[in-house]
């Protein structure tokens, strides 16, 4: 299958990406973010939104889940900065609380997208013939499906939760991460230190894990990057046609679900989260834009 | 060619038989019994087992395959569950509400993203190139579903020039479009951009501008049509990627079409209509990707579609 779509861009960065010195990846690797302004900027916000969701429960100014009758959509006030939802919660503070079930359903897939699908992609590329072949074509059939029908499927056998929903989202961008890796690793089996090492006895864990990973770590870095934003929408997507976290988690995607019921009477339900997930997902976006900027500097510019 | 395009069909062949695979082992893949999860708490043993029966679920793996895909290649996708009317019947009379949505919003994607890309180039370095290019990555980061939240609340809310969720009229159509088109036209855009900045680098410009030929010209004539192929590409693989990828959308603005069948099929646990929509969701996909590569290569004779080495 010519998936040219997934791999339109990453070809041209593998070439140079892969090419760079390794020692350039570790050591000035925080200098070169913290010269890049982009990437200073979009890091310094995701921290912030870090520290504020770790912090959430100095920060909000109520509790997230306690219901206020006598102020049942009311629009942003003093006593409720975003106003308030249908049962009288208070906006901000479930935004604030959001920040951690978002968070923590990105990193879990990410997680998952990348280990499973580095270890696929290096594998295949490193063994290479039949296992490459098998392996490659079970990712071609999962890469036939659009990742958020991959991600209902699953979704569909495990049963609806934020739980499961991270799971899917992580399984299902793995067949697009191991290509890529598999991709960046094949122009390093093709460069000579590989044989090299092989020739002086080095095991096969050994340059897997000290010539390959650190060779295509710039690679990797980008698209994890990028994915994390992928998987933040994708979860949020999940939770808000109800596949996901459920009511009355707070969470971005199932607020802006609730949201959806009120758009007559209270505006600022349907609005607050949204923004907050666009700003992350922005911010996430931008500083993997930066990263590819620095560490392939042949699309820089243009 | 010809061989070419019997080497694609064959490859895509084998991916569909790779996706029956996988819809047909859903079913096997549910933690539990998946037919009393199917069924809900009150089903009776006798429904069980005649569920069971039914699916043929008691057999072994490899005889359940070959009568599911047997089944398939006649035509016969299984009975939803819950409508009791054939899966193939269902998906066949939302289908064309898909097609048409993502149609319409393709059409708008191309409109806006090759223009916003044109002017990205003309204009490269200035602030209106970084504001479109911004303006794309806003566009990969928002939310579907809430972009389709906010135009419904300021253009049927606030305004009420569009109606909210009642038909599949024209006038039904246009959010839903705008929606996916906004959103698919930021990969265009940039493709578009890209390529154009490339290309107007080139001698052939050069020597068009030395000539004193007007930049609409050169723009236009010259510079767009090298870099139209990619683009077109492009444009087709969001095209069979939308077919599935209209689920969040369709549920937003209650768009009969595939997603809300998929979504409806997934939180009611049919899991004959979830095989049902996931395989033909698949197969749809791969024909379009084997369309497009042999339209591709009839678009562009510089591609050797005899080549191995090409793919």
């Amino acid at each position: 299958m010519a998936n040219i779509s997934k791999t339109l861009e990453s070809l041209e960065m593998q070439t140079t990406l892969v090419k760079k010195q390794p020692s350039s990846l570790k050591l000035n690797f925080l200098k070169e973010i913290g010269s890049n302004k982009r990437a200073r900027y979009s890091l310094f916000f995701l921290l912030l939104v870090i520290l504020i969701g770790v912090f959430a429960p100095l920060l909000a100014p109520h509790d997230p889940e306690k219901p206020y009758y006598e102020a049942l959509l009311h629009g942003p006030s003093k006593e409720h900065l975003l106003g308030t939802d249908s049962i009288g919660r208070d906006l901000l503070s479930r935004l604030l609380y959001g920040i951690r079930a978002t968070l923590t359903a990105a990193s879990i897939a990410v997680a998952i997208t990348f280990t499973i699908g580095t270890f696929i992609g290096l594998i295949s590329a490193y063994i290479g013939g039949i296992i490459d072949n098998i392996l490659m074509r079970i990712m071609d059939v999962l890469l036939a499906l659009p990742t958020i029908v991959l991600a209902l499927a699953i979704v569909a056998i495990l049963g609806p939760s934020l739980a499961n929903a991270m799971i899917a989202v992580g399984f299902a961008s793995i067949p697009g991460f191991a290509r890529i890796t598999r991709g960046a690793a094949l122009t390093i089996k093709s460069s000579g230190f590989v044989e090299a090492s092989r020739s002086i006895g080095s095991s096969h864990s050994w340059i897997l894990l000290r010539q390959f990973l650190p060779n295509i770590g710039g690679v990797l870095l980008v698209y994890t990057t990028l994915f994390i934003g992928v998987a933040i929408l994708d979860t949020a997507a999940l939770s808000f046609i109800g596949l996901g976290a459920q009511p009355p988690t707070p969470e971005w995607g199932t607020m802006l679900a609730e949201g959806k019921n009120y758009i007559y009477q209270a505006w600022w339900l349907a609005t607050f989260p949204g923004l907050a997930i666009t700003s992350v997902v922005f911010s996430v976006n931008f500083l993997g834009d930066a990263l590819r900027d620095m560490f392939d500097p042949k699309s820089m510019g243009r | 060619m010809g061989q070419f395009i019997l080497n694609r069909i064959l490859s895509g062949i084998i991916v569909i038989f790779g996706i029956s695979v996988f819809s047909f082992l859903l079913i096997h893949f549910i933690p539990g019994d998946p037919v009393k999860i199917m069924l809900g708490q009150n089903a009776t043993p006798e429904a069980i087992k005649q569920l069971n029966e039914n699916l043929g679920l008691d057999k072994p793996l490899l005889v359940q395959y070959t009568t599911y895909i047997t089944n398939v290649l006649q035509g016969d996708f299984g009975t939803s569950l819950k409508t009791g009317r054939p899966v193939i019947t269902e998906i066949l009379d939302r289908f064309p509400e898909t097609v048409k949505l993502a149609a319409a919003g393709i059409f708008i994607a191309i409109v806006i993203g090759i223009t916003l890309g044109i002017i990205a180039a003309r204009f490269k370095s200035s602030f209106i190139d970084s504001g479109v290019m911004m303006l794309a990555t806003l566009g990969v980061s928002i939310p579907s579903f809430w972009l389709a939240i906010l135009l419904i609340m300021v253009f049927s809310v606030k305004f009420t020039w569009f109606p909210i969720a009642e038909g599949t009229g024209l006038r039904d159509l246009v959010l839903p479009a705008v929606t996916i088109g906004v959103l698919a036209s930021t990969m265009i855009s940039r493709l578009t951009r890209n390529g154009m900045v490339e290309t107007l680098s080139n001698d052939f410009i050069r020597t068009a501008r030395a000539k004193g030929l007007e930049e609409r010209i050169i723009l236009f004539r010259h510079a767009l049509r090298n870099v139209l192929i990619p683009v077109v590409t492009l444009i087709g693989l969001q095209m069979a990627a939308l077919l599935g990828g209209t689920v969040i959308i369709e549920q937003v603005f209650n768009w009969p079409g595939l997603g809300t069948l998929a979504i409806g099929a997934i939180s009611s646990r049919d899991f004959p209509l979830i095989q049902g929509t996931v395989l033909f969701m698949g197969v749809v996909y791969v024909m379009i990707n084997i369309l497009i590569d042999v339209i591709y290569g009839i678009i562009d004779p510089r591609i050797d579609l005899s080549a191995k080495e090409a793919r």
